[in-house]
């Protein structure tokens, strides 16, 4: 399938820069106001199969056209840009509002803070259109929520999003790993002594 | 065994002072209230629950969501009834005790008691419910206490609002005998969606004693199943040779009615008693045999003892019948001088034919196998032996 950049494809291959999708921890992947529950999974895919809604798409309840998607990585990334491909008639989404690194927000939460970016979006059935992120502000992302709350309206009932697009870096951290931790009722200090008390670092040989 | 935050709305307006629902509405509600909490942190450890009241001077978190169920029953405590019943606020602030949860992993739930009226328009609660839905808040309802037909009608348009998936369901308890504990455990509302709190419905039920047969579980305890049973029927056969004894005294034409009505209970008594642990009978084997042969020798060893107990039983049991009362008389002659009623039940057992009729209704005993036969033999030969014995000491008494 070829590339409608307006610049020549042969350089790169679009598909490896889209290729954030690979990092995302698809399991805790959810959304919220979605008409089929679970079915916010299938937007995420590689970017040859962006057009492709075999597999079902997200799409809002009836008369609702409000979203969130809730992304969780398996490392921190650092997002460069995003793209969208939404419905025809009128229920692409028109505008995205992104929040970094908070969990379980949800529509009044939504409403009420103010988003790390904004954008209108326009309609982009062919998935050619990229939103760029302010860079220095998404360096190390370790979940981002997205929030639509509008659509683009007309007959246009609820808000469908075929396929979401995630280009950057992914970095090898993690976030909040926590590593093996002991947990003791009763501590017995000799069990942890210093380097002081077992008599310096000084080895003897004897 | 989902992990779930569960917010449960008390109703505990003036009209829970009814008695209906035995002992008061209220207090049917709150044990419902200790049953569901149990429930849900049995299906998983991490689950919590928090309580909230609706009526009174206002609506009033007793706890938040938690899964300490000693905080939550300790609180329910001293709930105090009056006031009216405020639903929309109600599941209002439920929610939003649910959102500030602490562990967002959870999902979230509200189980709501609505025993009053509804005094909310339809449209408001099907606000409510979308709202709900939009958030992925699952509630349960739970309608009881006064029955009105817009009242119905309004929790179904709510739960038709919020349900998605079937993750929230309705519940109409009528007034009854039965508590509404109990007509709640088989809702889905205990049993989750089908598994998790099940394991916790089970032990409910098995802790009551009912549904099994005297009350032991067969698959827990299969060797205890079986004595019970075997004592059970042992019992019921010597009553019924007692009956039978003074049905013959008494006269002739009735001989042919209680062995009949003997063979007719023994088979009733077969039937209900094999079809649970069924499986467990299947093949007899020598282990069985052994214990079966072991309580039938006790029990026969032990004649003056048990003549005693009879005595106790059938007095009791029958009072009013005459035929019986001659039984009783000639059983207690009987007993003190001769061993005569345990031989009638010696009798029954070494009768083979009789005795190879009743295992036929065993299912899975085939009266042919040799194992069987060797049993049957081996008790003829120690009936036979228990009379030489009996004899010999009635010489030696003499």
């Amino acid at each position: 399938m070829s590339c409608l950049h307006d610049h020549s494809c042969e350089e790169h291959d679009c598909s490896t820069d889209w290729s954030l999708y690979k990092h995302i921890d698809l399991s805790k992947v959810s959304a919220l106001n979605e008409a089929v529950s679970g079915s916010v999974k299938s937007v995420f895919k590689d970017w040859e199969q962006r057009l492709n809604s075999s597999e079902g798409y997200l799409e809002s309840n009836e008369d609702d056209p409000e979203l969130i998607v809730f992304i969780p990585f398996t490392s921190d990334v650092k997002l460069k840009s995003i793209s969208i491909v939404g419905g025809a008639d009128g229920t692409s989404p028109a505008k995205m509002r992104a929040f970094i690194n908070r969990e379980g927000i949800d529509f009044s939460d939504a409403q009420n803070m103010q988003a790390v970016q904004e954008w209108d979006l326009a309609e982009n059935l062919q998935g050619v259109l990229e939103y760029q992120t302010r860079y220095s502000r998404f360096q190390s992302v370790g979940n981002i929520t997205l929030h639509f709350p509008v659509n683009f309206g007309g007959d246009a009932s609820t808000t469908q999003i075929h396929y979401i697009g995630l280009k950057g870096e992914a970095t090898q951290l993690k976030r909040d790993v926590v590593a093996t931790i002991v947990y003791e009722i009763t501590p017995n200090p000799s069990d942890h002594k210093t380097r002081a008390e077992t008599g310096g670092s000084l080895s003897h040989v004897e | 065994m989902v992990l779930e935050a569960t917010m449960i709305c008390i109703d505990n307006s003036e009209w829970m002072r009814n008695g209906d629902y035995s002992p008061t509405r209220f207090d049917a509600q709150k044990d419902a209230v200790s049953l569901i909490c149990g429930a849900k942190t049995q299906a998983n450890p991490e689950n919590t629950v928090g309580v909230l009241t609706m009526a009174g001077k206002g609506v009033r978190v007793l706890v938040t969501p938690t899964s300490d169920l000693g905080k939550i029953l300790a609180c329910a405590h001293g709930v105090e009834v009056g006031g009216e019943m405020n639903l929309a606020a109600g599941i209002q602030v439920a929610q939003l005790a649910l959102k500030h949860r602490q562990n967002k992993k959870q999902q979230q739930r509200i189980i709501v008691f609505v025993g009053s009226p509804v005094k909310y328009d339809k449209k408001v609660l099907e606000l409510i419910g979308r709202k709900l839905k939009k958030n992925s808040v699952a509630l349960d309802i739970v309608n009881f206490g006064e029955e009105d037909e817009e009242k119905t009608e309004k929790l179904e348009a709510l739960l038709a609002a919020v349900n998605n998936n079937d993750s929230s369901h309705i519940v109409h308890v009528p007034p009854g005998p039965s508590a509404l504990s109990d007509v709640l455990i088989s809702t889905p509302i205990f049993t989750g969606d089908g598994e998790g709190a099940s394991g916790y419905v089970a032990a409910a039920a098995a802790a009551a004693g009912g549904g099994f047969e005297f009350g032991v579980d067969p698959n827990l305890d299969p060797e205890l199943a079986l004595a019970l049973r075997v004592s059970m029927e042992e019992e019921r056969a010597r009553q019924e040779a007692a009956a039978k004894k003074a049905a013959e005294e008494a006269g002739k034409g009735e001989k042919g009615e209680p062995s009949t009505s003997q063979d007719a209970i023994m088979t009733e008594n077969v039937d209900p008693g094999t079809s649970e642990p069924e499986k467990k009978t299947h093949d007899l084997t020598d282990d069985e045999n052994a214990l079966l042969q072991q309580a039938l020798a006790m029990s026969m060893d032990d004649s003056s003892s048990t003549v005693a107990v009879r005595d106790t039983d059938m007095s009791d049991a029958s009072a009013d019948d005459h035929d019986l009362q001659l039984a009783l008389q000639l059983s207690v002659q009987d007993g003190k001088g001769d061993q005569s009623n345990p031989n009638d039940a010696n009798n029954i057992f070494a009768d083979q034919s009789y005795m190879s009729s009743v295992l036929a209704q065993l299912p899975g005993v085939d009266p042919n196998d040799p194992a069987i036969k060797d049993l049957l033999a081996s008790m003829q030969n120690q009936s036979e032996k228990k009379e030489e014995d009996s004899e010999s000491k009635e010489e030696e008494k003499k």
